[in-house]
């Protein structure tokens, strides 16, 4: 479980995050939608203790990110991370860039890592692809790769920021199928995206942020049938 | 065609055996220094930032032959006796060079995106490991071709160290000159000699350039 209790964060005298509150149980696939700079990417950034923030709680597990003797390294084995640009290793084939992290924080033999990693790449369909770079795999590869590379480690937690938003429309799909099945098949997902589909098959709860506040939340059809608030029906239209 | 040289040839090569010794210390400092200064050139400390910085436009605005020279002779009435030429002239190309490896190696510390850094690290990887396995690995490789140009332009730097009278490579050959008065072959013969280096150097770097233009790196 992640609990998110008041928290608060500035950029110097920029405050980016304000009284955030939000609960998010073992299972559960929540969307966080809203403008370009709302603070989307910085509250996941603070979720696996990528950015600080000054006020307020996060417990993962309940074991609370700002307490000093919490290690960040070891929390963030439990919570993969998918970016909206992939950051693949470029200087690595697509099986090792799933296979360093096993072997070097959980000192998996080279086989097992492979083997594993194999499943994965067979498991989000591209098999074939072990063996190239990332700059030889189109975005939606890529992309599958950074989610087979994020899940070798066996994470309790999966984030995604804005995943399909660098990709040409014929591949967003197979990337969003991908995860799908992993809601499905009941991992806890936290994701950024604006693809209402994904949102109306899997989400438990949907929240809007704006300005660096939760402003709206609700399931997909109190959202997006029924927005609320001013600033979430105006976002609705323009992502329509 | 080369009587000149073959009868000189211990002498010369002797020069540039100087010439090689110069060059790499003046590398292995050069590049060391330059990683350092990198590092300060990004550092968000001003205490650290405006030093640095300052140091590097003030060297990058000065010819080498002036520092070379200023150093040979005001390190003397600092240090209260001379210094040797060689070992002045190595101090002199490391301060010098140290600026240009240090924009190369800024300029490889700021291809790494925050993302990327992010994205080891949410695989549980600690600091080290995504220095030693990402970071240091994926700079390296962009900056690879820019080393190597740097490398083969303090390569041809190094035959300024004639001026305080250092015997490398040219200072010999200018030396065989006096008494053989053979301009055109002698100095031919030091023209193809570092051409065949350069030449050769150039295309480990295009090589490399190649290569990572295919990773989609460069
Ligand atoms: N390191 C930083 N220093 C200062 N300000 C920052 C920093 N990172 C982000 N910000 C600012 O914080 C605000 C929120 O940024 P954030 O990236 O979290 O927004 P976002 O909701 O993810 O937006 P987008 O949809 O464009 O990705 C923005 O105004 C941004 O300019
Ligand atoms: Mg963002």
């Amino acid at each position: 479980m992640i609990e998110i209790k008041n928290v608060n964060k500035w950029f110097g005298e920029f405050q980016v995050l304000t009284d955030i509150n939000e609960t998010i149980e073992r299972g559960q696939t929540v969307v966080i939608c809203g403008p370009s700079g709302s603070g989307k990417s910085t509250l996941l950034r603070c979720i696996n203790g990528l950015e600080p923030y000054q006020k307020g709680q996060i417990l993962v597990d309940g074991v609370s990110l700002s307490d000093p003797k919490t290690n960040l390294y070891k929390l963030r084995e439990n919570i993969g991370m998918v970016f909206q640009r992939f950051e693949l290793y470029p200087h690595m084939t697509a099986l090792q860039n799933i296979t360093l992290a096993p072997m070097k924080v959980r000192k998996l033999s080279k086989d097992k890592a492979r083997k594993k990693a194999m499943e994965l790449l067979q498991r989000v369909g591209i098999p074939d692809k072990a063996d190239s770079y990332p700059a030889n795999l189109s975005g939606g590869q890529q992309q599958r790769v950074a989610i087979a590379r994020s899940l070798a480690m066996e994470p309790k937690y999966m984030m995604f920021d804005e995943p399909t938003s660098a990709l040409d429309p014929e591949m967003i799909k197979e990337v969003l199928d991908v995860m799908i099945d992993l809601a499905k098949e009941g991992m806890t997902m936290l994701c950024v995206t604006h693809e209402m589909g994904f949102a109306r098959e899997v989400a438990d709860e949907i929240i809007f942020m704006d300005f660096g506040k939760i402003v709206e939340r609700g399931t997909y059809e109190g959202f997006f049938k029924n927005p609320k608030s001013e600033r979430a029906k105006e976002f609705l239209k323009q992502i329509l | 065609m080369f009587d000149a040289v073959a009868r000189n040839i211990t002498f010369l090569l002797g020069g540039f055996v100087v010439t090689l010794q110069l060059t790499f210390f003046a590398l292995a400092g050069g590049i060391a220094l330059g990683a350092l200064v990198g590092l300060g050139r990004i550092s968000k400390n001003k205490w650290i930032f405006q030093p640095v910085t300052l140091y590097v436009n003030f060297i990058r605005n000065m010819p080498l032959i002036l520092v070379i020279f200023w150093f040979y002779f005001v390190m003397p009435i600092i240090a209260g006796r001379p210094l040797n030429p060689f070992l002045s002239a190595v101090i002199s190309f490391i301060i010098f060079e140290a600026t240009y490896f240090g924009e190369i190696f800024r300029a490889g510390y700021q291809s790494i995106s925050k993302d990327l850094t992010s994205a080891a690290y949410s695989t549980g990887m600690t600091y080290i490991q995504t220095a030693r396995y990402i970071l240091i690995p994926v700079a390296f490789r962009r900056m690879l071709p820019s080393l190597i140009t740097q490398s083969i332009v303090t390569f041809q730097d190094t035959s300024l160290a004639f001026v305080i009278g250092l015997q490398e490579f040219v200072r010999r050959t200018s030396i065989v000159d006096n008494l053989e008065v053979r301009s055109i072959q002698l100095f031919g013969f030091v023209a193809i000699i570092f051409f065949i280096f350069c030449f050769i150097a150039s295309k480990i770097s295009r090589h490399f350039e190649e290569k990572g233009r295919k990773l989609g790196m460069i």
